[in-house]
């Protein structure tokens, strides 16, 4: 197995990250760091503008305040290799598996054949290549997202971000494409943000939980999660840790 | 890999014999209504009649001046000119009006002005201008056309799921990328559509162009057929444009299937 979190350089340095939507205040003078290659899940309870927070570091939509830097130098999606995963499927139609996979590395002006390259590996490892040539409606909505996840880590992303990907998977499915996000991650070393509302899912795949505070939203505490994987939902550490994320939360 | 064969779906047989039926009986039914006398051979003429017509106007340019198929020749070159310039016009302004504010703000207030005219009411205008030639005609079919494609291809724009947009985004993809990946092909279906909806359009324009200002044409036989009280030529006129509108909107579905395999189920 990998070795976890042995890299302190800061990939991600967020400084008084603030958001108004006119006089609604919503992202509250946040502040944190993420080291290269690091897993950080990030909880809050409903409607605490999670995504939001994801929105404002893509860059997507324009901060009120504060700086995001990535590498030192101020984030930005033509720039940066930043990768979002969205909630919902966000695969072209009119493209197949295998180019729906390519298309971040198409924008981002990677050469075809390190695009070829990449592809083989990528698609490979999540076992899209028997269906690289179908369309994604004739692929199920579980394979849907992780042609998703898949073209995320294709670019090599400096920071990928996920909001609740599996959110409206079922639990069975949830476990094994978790499974599979952690083994993409320690394969090819991204440094993922990843959002849920779903604690567990947090507490499987993260190395350190940041939990939010209800609007305006703040970094309310930091739950570093250090347990060999695969991990175990039995595991009584993992249940302690579960547990008291969940507290963290119920506590506003 | 058996989970992901490809499976074809055919036909049901009741779907291949209905068509036929309700061809079969809307001509029956014809031919009876005028045979038994019910409607006058003055008013209507009998499907019989009219296919005899349609063999003797293959061969004789009486009483009309010309052969059908020179009559259908000219309407259909008429029309396609016509047709392929409002795609070649329409198609592009209304994808740009889609996604390029610009191209929105200067051209909508004026198009939507000119939209509600009505073709045929710039037929005056057209024979001050172009006479009665074939240029007066290709542009009235031309302005038929151009309405309906660029609705669609704006709407088409405007109805790119705006998660894959900034999907694109957030890989750093430029305006203009967006616009050529995403919002040109996701609009296809709508652009299709209005390929089928222009040719309808411009078909009857056609017609409409050919009773007032023509010499030869489908329109042109049409009106020579109630200029001679031969109600035969009137339909013959109108069974050859609808058979030639049928036999393109065909054509077009099927290029259609075929080029957008991934997007129709």
């Amino acid at each position: 197995m990998l070795q976890e979190g042995g890299s302190t350089r800061q990939k991600i340095e967020v400084r008084n990250l603030t958001k108004r939507f006119g006089d609604l205040l919503v992202l509250d003078d946040i502040n944190f760091d993420v080291a290269d290659g690091e897993f950080v899940a990030i909880v809050g309870p409903t409607g605490c503008g999670k995504t939001t927070f994801l929105n404002a570091l893509s860059r997507l939509i324009p901060i009120s305040g504060g700086h995001i830097r990535i590498d030192g130098q101020d984030a930005d999606p033509k720039r940066h290799n930043i990768s979002f995963v969205f909630q919902e499927p966000t695969c072209l139609p009119w493209r197949t598996v295998r180019d729906n996979v390519a298309y971040g590395m198409e924008v981002k002006g990677v050469p075809q054949q390190e695009i070829d390259a990449r592809l083989e590996k990528i698609l490979e490892l999540v076992g899209l290549t028997q269906c690289a040539g179908l369309y994604p409606n004739q692929v199920s909505a579980s394979m849907l997202q992780r042609i998703a996840v898949s073209r995320a880590f294709a670019v090599n992303p400096d920071l990928l971000l996920m909001d609740e990907p599996y959110g409206q998977l079922d639990v069975k499915l949830r476990f094994y494409l978790e499974d599979e996000l952690v083994n993409l991650w320690q394969k090819l070393g991204s440094t993922v943000l990843f959002i849920t509302h779903n604690i567990e899912e947090a507490v499987y795949v993260a190395q350190r939980i940041l939990v939010l505070s209800n609007k305006p939203t703040k970094i309310k505490a930091e739950v570093k999660v250090d347990l060999p994987r695969p991990r175990n939902f039995l595991d009584p550490e993992f249940v302690r840790i579960r547990k008291h994320v969940t507290e963290l939360i119920r506590w506003w | 890999m058996t989970a992901y064969r490809e499976v074809r779906v055919r036909t049901p047989l009741i779907l291949k014999i209905l068509p036929v039926v309700s061809i079969a009986a809307f001509f029956c039914l014809w031919e009876f209504v005028v045979r038994s006398g019910i409607v006058p051979e003055t008013m209507l003429a009998a499907p019989s009649t009219v296919a005899e017509l349609f063999l003797v106007k293959l061969r004789e340019t009486d009483p009309d001046g010309a052969l059908l198929q020179q009559h259908a020749w000219v309407s259909i070159q008429e029309a396609f000119t016509g047709y392929f310039l409002s795609l070649a016009v329409g198609i592009p302004l209304g994808l740009a009006m889609g996604w390029f504010v610009v191209a929105e703000g200067l051209a909508r207030p004026v198009f939507e002005i000119i939209r509600p005219i009505p073709p045929v009411a710039w037929i005056p205008l057209t024979i001050f201008w172009f006479g009665i030639g074939l240029p007066g005609k290709i542009f009235i079919i031309w302005l038929g056309g151009l309405v309906p494609c660029v609705i669609n291809a704006y709407v088409g724009v405007k109805m790119t799921n705006p998660t894959l947009i900034q999907m694109a985004r957030t890989y750093g993809a430029s305006d203009w990328q967006i616009f050529r990946q995403l919002c040109v092909p996701s609009s296809l279906p709508m652009v299709f559509g209005a390929l089928q909806i222009a040719l309808a359009c411009c078909w009857t324009n056609l017609v409409a162009a050919e009773l007032l200002a023509a010499d030869m044409g489908l329109g042109f036989m049409i009106t020579m057929g109630r200029r001679l009280a031969m109600p035969e030529m009137v339909v013959l006129g109108m069974v050859m444009v609808g058979l030639t509108g049928a036999v393109i909107g065909i054509v077009i579905d099927r290029v259609e299937k075929k080029l957008l395999a991934g997007i129709r189920r």
